[in-house]
């Protein structure tokens, strides 16, 4: 089993939703989410908060500190997971319901390096 | 992140609670910030839609949403504040902000309080409907147009004109001294009542909206019949008269979606639990001594509630509610349904001439169903000839797609008639 990191970017959700829309969008990333429990293999999911954040560059050894990142909304990572399973093949799978991608939101797949299991 | 315990919400939950935090939030802001407190429950809903999916329901989401939305609230009135130069006393002059929401709707003297503003006399009656909708009821615009049929730029004028009115005029958000309650009351019940027909009725065509104003309309008469001020007899009768209508919304379409005659519904898809409950409330409704046309009304359809099928319905009984509907509420649609009954009570020629009384009747000149009736009528007397007369007669008045279809249907059997 290997972990992978999935950055969930832009809203993909309207904020022009009526109350019973919000709440059935929520009902939908609920059940995916209980499903993906209940396969068993989540480890973490965090939501970020949007509106602000800091990007540190290094300049030549002085740290330079600016607000942001001010992308594009749908280039801004709204939340992350972090999910086990044991390839890419599995995690598209995973992921394929995921309500995300109902809209025009973006899943990034990253599979995190096991360094207990190099060499 | 603890993963999310709670996988279904409550029915409803964002919806109610819309309804209530507003109605909370405009009690302690004052009528005219209005605006501010649908701004704020909007914004804490939004955060819910775009936090919960990653960090699970809250244990106690409605506590979440109204802090969200109270603090939101402060904020947004921090900001009015500044911007008028009064940072000094603006936040101080409304007063300690709500700590919570009241845990049961019964206790919800804010959504009763709120009920009264959106349906205050003074305020034009469809305004009053589309108000209670947004502001109670936590509809959208888009949602309230579909249910009306309206476009929803009409529906926001309208909400927002009401708005202005209710600032001119200074219209509180409170429930009405003793002296004022019987006819602001009247004025509340009439508007769930049209909300709850506007669904029943089946001429907008099939919308999910629709179906749903029944359910609003009830909730809403239940937090009146719950609470100390307006736990009432004519309250009861109300609620009555809608739960025993509404418990025949299942049976009342077959599975094409067709309208069915009531001898011709499956009366054991009829909802029982909405029955009893119905029947509870007309219990109650019988403790004063007032009799209004609900309490008839809601006899009316408590007869035909706990009859197992059309034969054995007491329609003498039923006759003599709409004796007394008429002598309340005289009306010709109240007389063709009196008519209908006096035929399955004392015999269809009767019927059929009570309706010829009333043919004429300009009021009903527009109105497919009284050319229908006399199609049934006719069609039961072994005349189906002129019963299809008269079910082209309905066609050529005004009726939504189903109604078309239903009456489609019967001028199908006038013409090919059953072998027997």
């Amino acid at each position: 089993m290997a972990k992978y990191l999935v950055l969930v970017r832009g809203s993909g959700m309207p904020s022009t939703l009526s109350p019973q829309e919000m709440q059935k969008v929520v009902q939908k990333y609920m059940s995916w989410a209980e499903d993906l429990r209940k396969a068993g293999p989540v480890v973490h999911g965090e939501k970020l908060r949007f509106g602000e954040g800091r990007v540190l560059r290094g300049n030549g050894g002085k740290m330079v500190v600016t607000d942001g990142p001010y992308a594009e909304s749908k280039e801004i990572v709204g939340g992350f997971w972090l999910i086990e399973a044991g390839s890419y093949d599995e995690m598209l799978k995973l992921l394929a319901s995921h309500p995300h991608l109902d809209g025009s939101g973006t899943l990034e797949v990253r599979e995190v390096e096991d360094t207990s299991r190099r060499g | 992140m603890p993963p999310p315990e709670v996988s279904a919400l409550v029915e409803h939950l964002f919806r109610h609670s819309a309804g209530q935090m507003v109605s909370r939030l405009a009690c302690w802001l004052g009528a005219a910030r209005l605006d501010l407190a649908e701004e704020a429950v909007q914004d804490a809903l939004v955060r819910a839609l775009s936090t919960w999916p990653f960090s699970g329901v809250p244990a106690e989401p409605r506590a979440w949403l109204f802090q969200v939305a109270r603090n939101r609230a402060l904020d947004l009135l921090r900001r009015e504040a500044s911007l008028r130069g009064k940072l000094e006393g603006l936040v101080e002059a409304c007063g300690e902000p709500p700590l919570a929401l009241a845990q049961t709707p019964a206790l919800g003297d804010d959504e009763l309080a709120m009920m009264f503003m959106c349906c205050h006399p003074s305020l034009p009656p469809p305004a009053r409907v589309a108000l209670t909708l947004k502001t109670v009821g936590g509809f959208s615009v888009e949602e309230i147009a579909a249910a009306f049929l309206a476009e929803p730029d009409a529906i926001a004028q309208r909400l927002v004109r009401a708005k202005h009115q209710i600032r001119d005029q200074a219209i509180a958000i409170e429930i009405p001294p003793e002296s004022e309650l019987g006819s602001r009351l009247e004025s509340v019940l009439d508007v769930l009542y049209l909300l709850f027909n506007e669904g029943y009725s089946a001429h907008g065509g099939e919308n999910l909206t629709r179906a749903e104003l029944c359910g609003e309309a009830i909730r809403l008469a239940e937090i009146l019949a719950e609470s100390r001020a307006t736990d009432l007899p004519v309250v009861h009768a109300l609620l009555a008269l809608m739960l025993l209508q509404a418990s025949r919304l299942p049976a009342r379409v077959d599975e094409a979606g067709d309208l069915l005659l009531l001898a011709e519904q499956d009366r054991g898809a009829w909802d029982r639990e909405l029955i009893a409950r119905g029947l509870r409330h007309l219990e109650r409704a019988a403790s004063g001594t007032a009799m209004t046309a609900y309490h008839v009304e809601a006899a009316i359809a408590a007869t035909h509630a706990v009859a197992p099928d059309e034969a054995s319905t007491d329609w003498g009984y039923v006759l003599q509610l709409y004796d007394d509907l008429l002598a309340i509420k005289p009306s010709p649609v109240v007389e063709l349904n009196r008519a209908i009954a006096l035929a399955m009570a004392e015999g269809l020629e009767a019927g059929i001439a009570a309706i010829g009384r009333i043919e004429a009747d300009p009021a009903l000149a527009r109105y497919y169903l009284l050319p229908a009736a006399l199609g049934r009528l006719w069609l039961e007397t072994g005349d189906p000839k002129r019963a299809a007369q008269y079910y082209e007669e309905a066609l050529a008045r005004p009726c939504s797609a189903p109604e078309r279809r239903f009456l489609e249907r019967q001028l199908t059997k006038c013409r090919r008639p059953a072998p027997r």
